[in-house]
């Protein structure tokens, strides 16, 4: 009985029916994976050797498959090589995308002892930063390093232990009806993704976290809209008819993606370069801006000189401006100064005089990267509902702890 | 765990049969008189276990027991409760599409029936489909009326305690909010 039943060992494998191979993270662990590490033998050969980096998940599915009957997940050691001289992350790359973790390190106990890691990936079509996630999920379970348990080794997943065998097991994750076909479409169907991972989770605490983020995510995408609409006001009673409002949109949306820094950067600075004309001119001429509109004072100097230096990239840009997002009241405030000149800038007490405001101001849109904040709220409103989605949902994943939140509205 | 007596396998592997594996290979095999290879779910014929009482009895894995039982037209009872049927039932197809049996559904209430108290155990059971059962019947050669009575009087039962614990083929919920948090990090944060 016991020859007919067994798995054959040569890549056929035969199971019993009714028999899946369904290891607990323990039997990983201790049982094969160590066997593994220690160059036992291992007495039937139901995990087999991957090359992460030359087979795809789809590929994988049918590699280690056992027997004959359907299965929900698949099992392999995989050889973890040296990651690259740059980066803190290891990078999983296939030919048709790559596998990319996500969360924290898992620690597995048995007995309540400590045995190992779990690790969890994700696969994502094309190539890094631009992926689409998939479905397929990976679980990478590597032996704890015992020798350096001193080491922080669940900081965003990687620990010492980067060589050397880990056994994996990939599968589909359920509950997923439809594939999202681009970073984009997710950031629209977030909410809407959100009530799907009620389905698959019940856990009340969960659901209410994501309907908070679904549902702050929201009023700040309004409340966004709100601002930059009250923004643009002054440049509109500065003497700007409606056929000027609308050549500065044709401007604004003939920008680049954001997701060019190269080009942005430099299209910002020409396109400011207008603004700066334009504003100059009308300023001039406005009652609403007196005083002088193209040098800025000492003390505030210091603050768009700290500006221009932190917002020397997008990505910095980004914060600065989530970190607006984060703070509904401080951003509006601040934005409100434009249509009310009564209302400074910074909440500094030693400089109350009104021109103080057009100091600050006037800086900003001269200097290329500070004002690319400015002329950011009104690009980001013309360019597209989504852009504003997506960075009032980044808000939300940043900390307000950032040291950038308050470089605008604090005193210098 | 597992009491698979007689089945020699590495560590990890476990009974998780499909529906259509519990019809067509254990159930059907059963009712045909035919060798179940392998023989590990045992029959308990008309049992008066309670659900929690079958550990031992019945083949036991991952909190899931799976035990023969007669088919029974009344209530089955326990020694402390009753099986009472959700009046949901599905068929159970083959992998070519073929109807080869029914999968009920039944809970433990604890007490006497009608008043008893609903527990979160809950049943399968599997009946073998007439058509099934019929078409086999017609490839012997004895007597049909007689092979038909054998193949309905054999259900098999797959008893569990509802949980929400998953069973690490899914992701946890914390994975889900990480990966959702992912998608922030792709859009938002280019480089």
């Amino acid at each position: 009985m016991p020859e007919s039943m067994s798995i054959s060992v040569n890549g056929q494998s035969q199971v019993p029916p009714g028999f899946r191979f369904h290891p607990t993270e323990e039997e990983l662990l201790q049982y094969y994976l160590k066997k593994k590490v220690s160059n036992e033998r291992i007495d039937l050969d139901v995990i087999r050797d991957v090359d992460l980096n030359k087979l795809e998940p789809w590929d994988i599915q049918e590699k280690c498959k056992i027997g004959t009957t359907p299965q929900n997940d698949w099992y392999f050691f995989s050889h973890k090589d040296k990651k690259y001289p740059t980066g803190t992350r290891t990078n999983r790359a296939t030919a048709a995308g790559f596998w990319k973790a996500t969360g924290r390190d898992k620690v597995i106990y048995s007995n309540c002892r400590r045995i190992g890691m779990r690790k969890t990936l994700v696969f994502y079509k094309g190539r890094a930063p631009h992926g689409l996630k998939s479905d397929w999920i990976m679980h990478e379970y590597r032996l704890d390093d015992n020798t350096n348990d001193n080491n922080v080794s669940t900081v965003m997943g990687e620990n010492s232990t980067e060589e050397g065998w880990v056994v994996c097991r990939i599968f589909k994750k359920k509950n997923h009806h439809k594939t999202l076909d681009s970073p984009i479409s997710s950031s629209i169907t977030g909410e809407m993704r959100n009530h799907q991972m009620f389905d698959s989770c019940n856990e009340g605490a969960l659901e209410q976290i994501l309907q908070y983020m679904g549902r702050s995510c929201k009023e700040e995408n309004e409340a966004n809209i709100t601002n930059t609409s009250r923004f643009l006001q002054p440049i509109n009673t500065a003497g700007f008819g409606n056929n000027n409002i609308t050549g500065y949109h044709d401007r604004f949306l003939k920008l680049p993606s954001l997701e060019s820094p190269n080009s942005t950067s430099t299209t910002y600075q020409s396109m400011n370069a207008d603004l700066l004309t334009d504003s100059e001119a009308t300023m001039n001429g406005s009652n609403q801006c007196h005083g002088s509109s193209t040098t800025s004072s000492e003390p505030n100097n210091q603050l768009v000189y700290q500006m221009e230096s932190s917002l020397s990239n997008w990505v910095a840009l980004d914060r600065l401006v989530a970190s607006q997002l984060n703070g509904q009241t401080e951003a509006s405030r601040q934005l409100s100064c434009f249509s009310d000149p009564t209302i400074t800038y910074c909440n500094d007490d030693d400089h109350d005089d009104h021109d103080h405001d057009h100091d600050l101001q006037i800086p900003n849109v001269r200097s290329s990267s500070s004002s690319s904040n400015k002329s950011y709220h009104a690009t980001h409103h013309y360019n597209s509902e989504i852009d504003l989605w997506t960075f009032a949902r980044s808000s939300s994943s940043l900390s307000s702890s950032d040291p950038l939140c308050h470089v605008s509205n604090s005193p210098i | 765990m597992g009491d698979h007596n007689n089945v020699n396998l590495p560590p990890g592997f476990r009974f998780y049969p499909t529906d259509e594996e519990l019809v067509v290979h254990f159930l059907h095999r059963k009712a045909s008189l035919l060798p179940c290879h392998p023989d590990v779910i045992p029959d308990l014929d008309l049992y008066p276990y309670d659900p929690w009482d079958l550990t031992g009895k019945a083949l036991e894995e991952g909190n899931q027991w799976y035990f023969f039982s007669r088919k029974t037209q009344n209530e089955r009872v326990t020694n402390n409760g009753y099986w009472k049927a959700m009046g949901i039932e599905e068929a159970v197809l083959s992998s070519s599409g073929r109807r080869v049996g029914t999968k009920k559904y039944l809970v433990f209430y604890l007490g006497e029936s009608p008043s008893g108290i609903k527990t979160n155990w809950i049943m399968h059971e599997y009946h073998l489909s007439d058509s099934a059962s019929s078409s086999s019947s017609r490839s012997s050669s004895k007597g049909r009326s007689t092979k038909k009575i054998d193949y309905s009087k054999w259900v098999v039962c797959r008893v569990y305690e509802r949980d929400e614990d998953d069973d690490g083929t899914e992701l946890s919920c914390l994975d889900e909010v990480f990966l959702s948090l992912d998608d922030l990090d792709e859009i938002s944060l280019p480089n």
